[in-house]
């Protein structure tokens, strides 16, 4: 009852000195001019503070002030309207109000478009450490539809049964809608394979109901059929990373454990090139694949992949016993020779994978800060609902249809993930502890695999 | 001592709440690494809270200014409260600046005490007088029942582990066996450390090492109420005891009275607002990365400084020079015998320069430096992604201010000169540079480097190239000599090296320039697919991906 008097008393308020404050929440914009396009989400959090994502890629931290500014900008108030709505929202003079929502106005909308000048280079914008945010929720959300798949790759991370329980579209639907309440605006379909869901393009489309920006992780072999990519585009998909091991297909095949995957996940490949989607292919560089590591790349380059992922093994699942995956300081030439491969095409190289970086140091590469960001930036749910750290961890630290989140995001493994915890003790003392992170904590858990497999 | 371990849910609704947030906002990241608070439960039914807090402000973060103590009502004294910061007091403590979401507190500002980014202080906060606190025990009316929530912290400012401990101190005269402690919050102890403190008053103490800061948690007691006055506790209505929402009925009880009263809540609530207007702090938008670039060269950082072209190409000169990797044979034109082999160490830019000199026409020699300048930029563009220029402009700044106070302060010719040479190349980053240069060596001789001979043809050389002394003594109290100039010969030479380079090298400035920021800052280029670039690491600019604070970390391949 006093919270509704409260929040009446809130509404006059705001109705006689201008603008209603945001409320917590996620706020979603779209922008677009000849040639560009943004998705734009604000997150306000319940303290003022904000969180502003530009197509699920570029996030910037504002503070409560920013916060308002940037909601009133984005809202298009005029100008009066706002500048009247700071000055009696706080205790500033109007000149100061104007300079400074002027200068917000302007960095908007240089961070809102996506060729716009770059934050750190031309904006001065204030600098943070690496993963020293700590945000309430992830930014993005992935969501293992089914651990079923049409592969059976030898070094997959999944680590549970194929015919693990999953959950009906109806529920599914509730946890996209539960996860944008959260003010998470970024999910990415995974599995398993998710194409294998028939309701995906309906989930997809749920989802950018929403305002949620959409992405799969998928090995395209149902994108082979031209119709599929067709509903997946009008159900509003945004991008899609397409699983490619090899320009060989015996060496793809093999890897996959499939006959005949090669074939169909290149025709889904081209499928989607051809679609508006924003592709890019992930290639895990293994012993079976590394040595042909610069045709796979030009292959590529020759189908017009504007963005190529590589990552390394992943210890989790297959991927503990397979005995392919390379020692961290054996990366380097190739992500050199990635890197040289995809400047010298224009393309855009993504290296995902967290190492030890006194082993593989990818800001050496300029492949940027790369450091576990499980239950920070990125959760996974699982087909049963249960939540966990990132899609290969598999420890559950809650389950999003039954648990509070607060219990989930702040559970003891969550909490000891995004402190580092995990860090060995030889780290502590390291220079490069705050990018590196000791790597990825997977790995470090696995000390059995010393001698093979880590450096 | 006989312990009870009584579950009194009911009784907290009654009680003592001491919630507080912080009203820290804006930028503020740091961890709590200690809380203790003792609370005294006073003879008189008021209470007493004794807070001691440890923070370590992150280095990213603003300052801690001001950190609001949440109380639970109004009935506090003021006067009643003190405050110091690694032991030295504060004044500055004010109930209406309390910005928490709790509904009362005090603000105390830190003022030149605040704990600066990077560093940790102690921040101590004692409440005298907090009256209205006890609450009728609901299982025992014989009892009172005493819980306290301490003190937290927004979850979004608060990194790590809580070292907490709450210390109660039950009214003198209660019998060790007489209290009852409530159920533990989680996380810590189910049973408090029981003992006597130095007044002989019965306490119990929670701990718990991992505690969050950014977590309200729960501590409660229960006493014989014949140890305070009956009048300090509040007993529940009839309706409360027969479990009647009491907000319900006020509530619709209130709504008759709303209509009559809207006209006078709207003044009021114009003028609350206008008394409560929040504290404005400039907006910031910050992104995760790195800071300073160090590390830089001078010549690197004179490009990140914008310095003309012929000043960075005379940093340059002077760079091989000082290595040894070259002489001056003729100054105007300048005219350069590059020593062969090169010596070690040389950077990218100081061979491609000297390659540039080897070429004898004009022409030539001008585009393989613009393509030495082409390079250099780029070079530099690289090594700064990432990371700000805002503060890697400021550090270099910084250093050339401090070069030029190391030079202008030697009291010494001889450590001025010895200083000069050491920093120049930094002092030359400064856009007075050449009549700082002047004036600090105005007066009195300069004791030349050993470089010097090389850089100027007509200065006399030894026969090894060395120059030759004079005789004047070594500042490190040793028997080398050194040569020396009239301070302003030397300052002129110096400083006329950037003429000689932008007047026979260059040639026209504009011109030279022009050809370099052709290639390394061309007009932007738009996407031509009108696609976005989704969760991939950014847009057009590099640096998107060097930020670790983007969503393309661990997107997950490897299926």
């Amino acid at each position: 009852m006093f919270d509704w008097i409260k929040s009446s008393f809130s509404e006059i308020n705001s109705k006689i000195s201008g603008l209603t404050p945001p409320s917590p929440g996620l706020f979603h914009y779209e922008r677009k001019s000849i040639g560009e396009r943004s998705r734009v989400h604000l997150r306000i959090d319940p303290d003022g503070s904000g969180l502003l994502m530009v197509n699920a890629s570029r996030v910037m931290h504002l503070n409560p002030t920013a916060a308002y500014m940037s909601y009133m900008a984005l809202e298009e108030f005029p100008q009066d309207q706002a500048i009247r709505s700071i000055t009696k929202r706080y205790n500033v003079e109007t000149d100061q109000a104007y300079s400074d929502y002027a200068q917000i106005t302007e960095n908007l909308v240089q961070l809102t478009r996506p060729d716009g000048a770059c934050p750190i280079h031309d904006l001065n914008l204030e600098i943070t450490p690496p993963f020293s945010t700590r945000p309430s929720a992830p930014y993005r959300m992935d969501l293992a539809l089914t651990y079923r798949c049409n592969n059976d790759c030898a070094h997959c991370y999944n680590g549970r049964p194929r015919d693990y329980p999953e959950l009906s579209t109806e529920q599914w639907k509730r946890i996209l809608d539960h996860v944008w309440s959260l003010g998470i605006p970024h999910v990415v379909f995974t599995g398993g394979e998710p194409t294998l869901r028939s309701d995906l393009p309906e989930l997809i489309a749920h989802a950018e109901q929403n305002g949620q920006i959409t992405g799969i992780n998928t090995n395209a072999r149902r994108l082979s059929d031209t119709s599929f990519v067709r509903q997946l585009v009008d159900a509003g998909l945004d991008h899609i990373q397409i699983t490619v091991e090899s320009h060989l297909h015996e060496v793809h095949d093999k890897m996959m454990r499939a006959k005949g995957a090669w074939i169909q996940t290149v025709a889904g490949l081209e499928n989607s090139l051809d679609s508006p989607l924003f592709v890019m292919t992930n290639s895990t560089m293994l012993r079976d694949n590394s040595p042909h590591l610069a045709e796979t790349l030009d292959f590529l380059t020759t189908l017009g992949v504007p963005t190529i992922g590589l990552n390394a093994l992943i210890y989790s699942g297959h991927g503990l016993t397979v005995g392919s995956g390379l020692r961290e300081n054996e990366l380097q030439p190739l992500l050199n020779l990635a890197r040289q491969h995809t400047q010298a095409n224009n393309q855009r190289l993504i290296w995902y994978t967290p190492t030890q970086y006194c082993n593989f140091d990818p800001m050496q590469l300029e492949l940027g800060v790369k450091g576990c960001t499980a239950a920070l930036y990125n959760m996974c749910i699982e087909p049963d609902g249960g939540v966990i750290p990132c899609q290969s961890y598999y420890e559950q630290v809650g389950n999003i249809l039954t648990d509070p989140w607060d219990s989930i995001w702040n559970h003891g493994l969550s909490t000891s993930l995004r402190d580092r915890k995990y860090v060995p003790d030889k780290c502590v003392n390291c220079a490069l502890l705050p990018e590196c992170g000791g790597g990825c904590p997977l790995m470090l858990q696995k000390p059995y695999l010393d001698i093979d497999q880590i450096d | 001592m006989r312990k009870w371990h009584i579950l009194l849910t009911a009784s907290m609704f009654f009680a003592l709440l001491l919630t507080a947030s912080s009203a820290l906002a804006q930028t503020y990241f740091f961890s709590l690494d200690e809380m203790t608070v003792n609370v005294f439960w006073n003879e008189d039914g008021t209470s007493s809270i004794d807070y001691v807090f440890v923070f370590t402000n992150d280095p990213s973060a603003s300052p801690i200014e001001y950190v609001d103590v949440g109380l639970p009502n109004s009935n506090f004294d003021r006067g009643s409260i003190f405050a110091d910061v690694d032991g030295q007091p504060i004044t500055n403590i004010s109930s209406s600046d309390f910005q928490g979401l709790g509904g009362s507190g005090v603000a105390v500002g830190l003022g030149a005490l605040a704990i600066q980014p990077g560093e940790t202080g102690t921040v101590h906060v004692f409440i005298g007088t907090q009256r209205d606190v006890l609450y009728e025990d609901d299982i025992d009316s014989d009892y009172a029942s005493a819980v306290f929530i301490p003190n937290y912290f927004g979850s979004q400012y608060v990194d790590g582990s809580t070292d907490t401990c709450v210390i109660y101190h039950l009214p003198p005269g209660v019998a060790p066996d007489e209290p009852r402690w409530h159920t533990a919050p989680t996380g810590f102890p189910s049973e408090p450390e029981t003992g006597l403190d130095e007044e002989g008053r019965v306490a119990y103490m929670w701990c718990n090492p991992q505690a969050s800061g950014s977590l309200g948690y729960t501590f409660g007691a229960s006493f014989p109420n014949k140890y305070v006055p009956s009048s300090a506790i509040f007993t529940p209505s009839l309706l409360e005891t027969l479990g009647v929402n009491v907000d319900d009925l006020i509530g619709m009880c209130f709504c008759g009275f709303f209509i009559l009263f809207i006209a006078g809540i709207i003044w009021l609530s114009v003028r609350s607002t206008k008394r409560r207007k929040l504290r404005y702090l400039s907006p910031k938008i910050a992104i995760e990365g790195h800071g300073i670039k160090r590390g830089l060269t001078a010549v690197e950082a004179a490009l990140l400084l914008e310095q003309p072209m012929d000043k960075i190409l005379t940093m340059i000169l002077f760079s091989t020079i000082k290595k040894n990797a070259a002489q001056v044979t003729k100054q105007d034109p300048l005219e350069l015998e590059v020593t062969d082999p090169l010596p070690e160490g040389m950077h990218a830019y100081e061979i491609k320069f000297l390659e540039a000199f080897k070429k004898t026409k004009r022409s030539s020699q001008r585009k393989a430096l613009q393509t030495m300048m082409v390079d250099l930029v780029k070079s530099v563009s690289k090594k700064m992604k990432g990371f700000s220029r805002r503060e890697t402009v400021a550090y270099y700044r910084d250093i050339v201010t401090r070069a030029w106070a190391q030079v202008e302060g030697a009291e010494t010719p001889q450590v001025k000169s010895e200083k000069y040479d050491e920093v120049m190349e930094w002092t030359m980053l400064d856009k007075d540079y050449d009549q700082r240069t002047r004036d600090v060596f105005r007066t009195g001789p300069v004791f030349v480097p050993i470089w010097y001979p090389r850089y100027n043809p007509s200065f006399p050389r030894t026969s090894t190239g060395a120059p030759s002394t004079s005789g004047a003594p070594s500042s490190r109290g040793g028997s080398v000599s050194l040569p020396h100039l009239p301070g302003s010969d030397f300052a002129a030479s110096v400083v006329g090296g950037v003429q000689t380079m932008s007047a026979g090298v260059v040639g026209s400035l504009t011109d030279f320039t022009g050809g370099i920021t052709q290639k390394t800052n061309p007009p932007p280029v738009r996407t031509s697919s009108g696609r976005s670039s989704f969760g991939g690491g950014g847009g057009g600019c590099a640096c998107a991906c060097a930020c670790a604070g983007c969503a393309c970390a661990c997107a997950g391949g490897g299926r």
